[in-house]
């Protein structure tokens, strides 16, 4: 039991070496137009990629889990593009391929008895598959034994400390109330995994327009923060 | 090779997303007429085609009450040889318990432009819901504009549709979607007091290799769409899906500005579809007069970039 807790706290670590701290999910640009610039301003803002998260990306996890504890390579590989179809923006799919890589390639040193895995960065290099973070979490929490619940709360905790780590260097809050904020968006998550769980590709569903145009203006390249 | 299908005369209910987990509870039998009651359940076939000079024309037209298309009309000034059609609904705005299925061809080499002859209107509804089903299919080299009215939903509107786009690498589709927040002026205002609402568009191409799946699902009282990142303070939202051949996404890409306008309250973002599909494009705004403003405009810069031409100017009534 203790072994299983010092593995989800390990894979849910904010240094676990992913990458998460290089991407800010818009949040750079939303700063910049001073649109979100406090606390209350960042906890709604916080509040809606959680939620983007919750019903896409934190879905396509339970079901790569699910794939993986059954040990269908070929259905992981499956969750794995169709979530990318669903990924409407360069800088997402770029973000969840990166830190997928990074996570395979870490966790087949991790757990270098796991053919899933083998088999899946495998595939990620010979292209047949596109590699995404979600369905990497999906396949190391299914070889560590870890629940269903133990997954998407790393998930949805991953994507809520991402834009708090990144607020902390671009919005003018304090550690109390980044702090504040993930105790808050913690309280939610249950009422989210409850309708996730029952989830299937085709009840994937996102809708942050706001969030997809501050992307889209971050993309275009009209201000870099995050540039070292 | 591009089917079309047959339709014979039928009460059996064509469309069905009964089994979508959104509309789960909106499945009660409606207490007005039954669903896929003749004039509940409208059909739309357009077939639009080259004909032997090399004109396109609408070839295939089959409907069923409430839709309603007449016959196309060649008025583009600037794209004189497209046939230009307006899908009018005589019904009126979609009730409870109704069905669409629309479909539209355009096969090789041949251009159409279709519209809405006013806004969409979403009545109330207390039992069951509205549903959609379009399929848009281009062979080679076609071209279609897609750019309807605005979507008008009333509070406690339940609507859901499904688009699937089967398009050849080589044609262009532009499928536009304006949706307004509610009828924002109608006594207090009524915004976002719709129940839910649920859209879904795939694309992808003719050997059914699959390009692309965006669906988002608005459900005001689940999820605060208030929020920043969400609709903020917007209240009209426009959803366009561009696919295009490869060569012409950088150009478009990089001719469209993605911009926040304080002043105006306005702001609209460009993005890559996945697999080279094409762009996306959103639009926010306070008012659904700017918002199709500027989504015209793009849909000149993508008719400028396929056609070589821009798009006239809105007739002053619409």
């Amino acid at each position: 039991m203790l072994t299983k807790i010092m593995h989800l706290l390990q894979m849910t670590d904010s240094t676990f070496p992913v990458g998460t701290f290089s991407f800010s999910n818009g949040l750079e640009t939303a700063s910049h137009m001073g649109i979100v610039h406090d606390a209350e301003t960042l906890e709604q803002y916080t509040r809606s990629v959680a939620l983007q998260a919750a019903y896409s990306d934190g879905v396509a996890a339970l079901l790569a889990y699910r794939a993986a504890r059954k040990g269908d390579l070929e259905a992981v590989m499956e969750i794995d593009r169709e979530l990318m179809l669903f990924k409407m923006n360069d800088e997402a799919r770029m973000m969840l391929q990166r830190m997928g890589k990074k996570l395979a390639e870490l966790a087949v040193r991790l757990f270098p008895d796991d053919k899933l895995i083998a088999g899946w960065l495998e595939a990620i290099k010979a292209g047949t598959t596109p590699g995404s973070y979600p369905i990497a979490q999906g396949l190391a929490f299914a070889h560590g034994r870890l629940s269903e619940e133990d997954l998407y709360a790393s998930h949805q905790y991953g994507v809520i400390n991402m834009v708090l780590g990144a607020a902390l260097r671009c919005v003018r809050v304090s550690h109390y109330d980044t702090q504040l904020i993930l105790q808050t968006l913690s309280a939610e998550v249950p009422q989210y995994y409850a309708v996730a769980r029952e989830m299937t590709f085709a009840d994937m569903n996102s809708f942050v327009p706001e969030m997809d145009i501050f992307a889209s203006l971050h993309e275009k390249g009209n201000m870099r923060m995050f540039m070292n | 090779m591009i089917k079309n299908e047959k339709l014979e005369y039928t009460d059996k209910q064509l469309v069905d997303f009964d089994s979508a987990s959104e509309m789960k509870p909106y499945l009660t039998k409606p207490r007005a007429m039954y669903v896929g009651a003749p004039g509940k359940q409208g059909y739309l076939n357009l077939g639009f085609e080259l004909d032997a000079s090399g004109k396109s024309i609408l070839r295939e037209l089959d409907r069923r009450a409430p839709l309603i298309v007449q016959q196309e009309l060649y008025f583009d000034e600037e794209l004189p040889g497209m046939p230009c059609v307006y899908i009018l609904s005589s019904g009126g705005p979609n009730v409870d318990g109704d069905r669409y299925r629309q479909i539209i061809t355009v096969k090789d080499g041949a251009m159409a432009f279709v519209s809405t002859g006013a806004a969409t209107k979403l009545a109330r509804m207390q039992d069951n819901y509205s549903g959609l089903e379009q399929t848009i299919v281009l062979g080679k080299d076609a071209y279609l504009e897609y750019l309807p009215e605005p979507i008008i939903p009333c509070a406690h509107t339940r609507f859901i549709s499904d688009t699937r786009m089967t398009v050849d690498p080589s044609a262009t589709v532009f499928y536009s979607e304006i949706f307004m927040g509610g009828r924002k002026y109608f006594g207090d205002g009524e915004l976002f007091a719709f129940d839910i609402l649920s859209v879904c568009t795939h694309g992808e191409r003719p050997d059914g290799n699959q390009l692309f799946r965006e669906k988002f699902v608005i459900d005001p009282s689940r999820s605060p769409i208030r929020d920043i990142g969400v609709m903020h303070g917007y209240d009209v939202f426009a959803n366009v899906l561009v696919m295009t051949p490869e060569a012409n996404i950088a150009p478009i890409y990089d001719a469209t500005a993605a911009f926040i306008n304080e002043q105006e309250h306005i702001a609209a973002g460009i993005t890559h579809l996945p697999n080279n599909a094409g762009l996306l494009f959103k639009v926010l705004g306070p008012e659904p007069g700017p918002v199709k403003k500027i989504v015209r405009e793009f849909c000149s810069r993508v008719r400028s970039q396929v056609k070589g031409c821009p798009l006239p100017e809105e007739f002053p009534w619409r």
